[in-house]
């Protein structure tokens, strides 16, 4: 059996114009590296989100970070202050990752 | 002279205007048309150059003056004060609050270069030529109406409010956005390139530029009009007062737009163009920068304004009338 290791996954779905903001804040925080997945769709709050044609304003990014809990609390208390005023979702949820030492 | 009926329903039966209308419908009943986003990206990318290129050949055949310096102070002059009066009219028509009545007035100051593009369009179909530099005036227009909507919101805060000023007021991720975006950077070099290699180059470039122009054009307004009719179903959030100021307020700017292009003796496509770019409404850099600096206000009321109200407007009655005006006035 594979060695895994106990870390948290946050999950941030978010307005792509705040994209930037969120990754440095991801970066400051000392995570050593995040995914994107550009051009994700769907509904919530702010009515339907799909729109990534003309410019960015109606489209959404998801951003994946696996940190250390104590990087994630902190991604995710900085989080709430970024996303004032802007569409966003942020989830953690429990994982186990093999090499301890990506993350 | 044509009447202002025979410009209106030429204008209307146009391939421009009807694809575009094929593309209201098509989107409206949410129709599964729709072109893919590389390439409606690529014909957008076509137009700023071809538009880029043919202005700055006609000014290297026709020559700098002291015309061309006036006529680019006129439009800075124009994008930074246009707001002002947006502002002014929002706040005693509407109910919007302040952040969303400055983000309203920095999209009218701004233009549409879709809206400028179809102009010359429809200059083309009649052989009525313009001076070149005023797509440089369309170039200069883009940004100063983000700078007047950002004041006028900012000085909004600085009276009460609770809202943080800890965001810089033009940042440099804003200033990338607007200065550096992909169509910006593509018309003013193709209008540089097209400056530097006047006549010669213009026979290099002409068989993709001119020809395909206005064809390249109404399939570009087909997808325009995807996204026009798809917007229909956002009305909700905008309200009849703020429609009829998505109608009103272009006829302003046109008016203002078409005296001030005639007080520095434009020929009558250029006021017809100045009077276009006055009247236009922003749906792409300045929602983009709305975004980034002004997160208060909402994208859904500014969006479908300026993209679903003054844009077709714009495309169907302003163009010919604003045309017909021009005509008028200088026939006085």
């Amino acid at each position: 059996m594979v060695q895994t290791f106990r870390k948290k996954k946050v999950e941030i779905v978010v307005e792509a114009s705040r994209a930037r903001a969120i990754i440095d804040m991801i970066e400051a925080a000392g995570a050593k590296g995040y995914t994107t997945i550009p051009n994700v769709s769907g509904r919530g709050n702010r009515g339907t989100r799909d729109e990534a044609h003309l410019s960015d304003v109606f489209g959404n990014v998801m951003i994946i970070v696996v940190a250390a809990e104590k990087i994630a609390s902190m991604i995710l208390e900085q989080s709430q202050g970024l996303l004032e005023n802007y569409a966003g979702i942020v989830m953690v949820s429990d994982v186990e990752v093999i090499r301890d030492e990506h993350f | 002279m044509d009447t202002l009926f025979q410009l209106a329903a030429g204008n209307l039966l146009s391939p421009m205007v009807l694809f575009f209308g094929l593309g209201v419908v098509a989107g409206f009943l949410r129709s599964d048309l729709a072109i893919p986003e590389a390439i409606s990206k690529g014909l957008s990318l076509y137009l700023m150059l071809a538009i880029g290129f043919k202005g700055g050949g006609e000014l290297a055949s026709n020559g700098v003056s002291g015309a061309v310096a006036v006529a680019l102070g006129l439009a800075l002059a124009l994008s930074f004060g246009l707001p002002l009066i947006a502002y002014a009219l929002l706040r005693a028509a509407t109910r919007l609050d302040t952040p969303n009545a400055a983000a309203v007035a920095a999209h009218y100051g701004s233009v549409s270069i879709v809206t400028f593009v179809a102009a010359t369009g429809f200059l083309g179909y009649r052989s009525i030529p313009f001076e070149g530099y005023v797509v440089a005036m369309l170039a200069l227009m883009e940004t100063p109406a983000i700078v007047t909507g950002l004041l006028l919101a900012r000085r909004a805060v600085a009276a009460g409010s609770t809202a943080p000023r800890s965001a810089p007021f033009f940042s440099r991720e804003v200033a990338r956005e607007v200065f550096l975006s992909g169509g910006v950077v593509l018309l003013g070099g193709s209008f540089a390139i097209g400056w530097i290699t006047g006549d010669k180059g213009m026979v290099v470039m002409a068989p993709a530029i001119v020809d395909p122009f206005k064809a390249v054009l109404a399939v570009f307004l087909l997808d325009m009009g995807l996204l026009v009719g798809r917007r229909l179903h956002d009305f909700g959030a905008v309200g009849w007062p703020l429609v009829a100021f998505g109608i009103y307020m272009p006829l302003i700017g046109a008016l203002i737009g078409l005296l001030a292009a005639h007080a520095i003796h434009l020929s009558l496509g250029g006021m017809t163009l100045v009077a276009v770019l006055a009247a236009s409404a922003s749906y792409i850099v300045v929602p983009a920068a709305m975004r980034l600096s002004l997160p208060q206000a909402n994208p859904a009321i500014y969006v479908p304004l300026s993209l679903a109200v003054t844009f077709p407007f714009n495309l169907i009655v302003g163009i010919p009338l604003y045309y017909a005006v021009a005509q008028w006035i200088t026939a006085l």
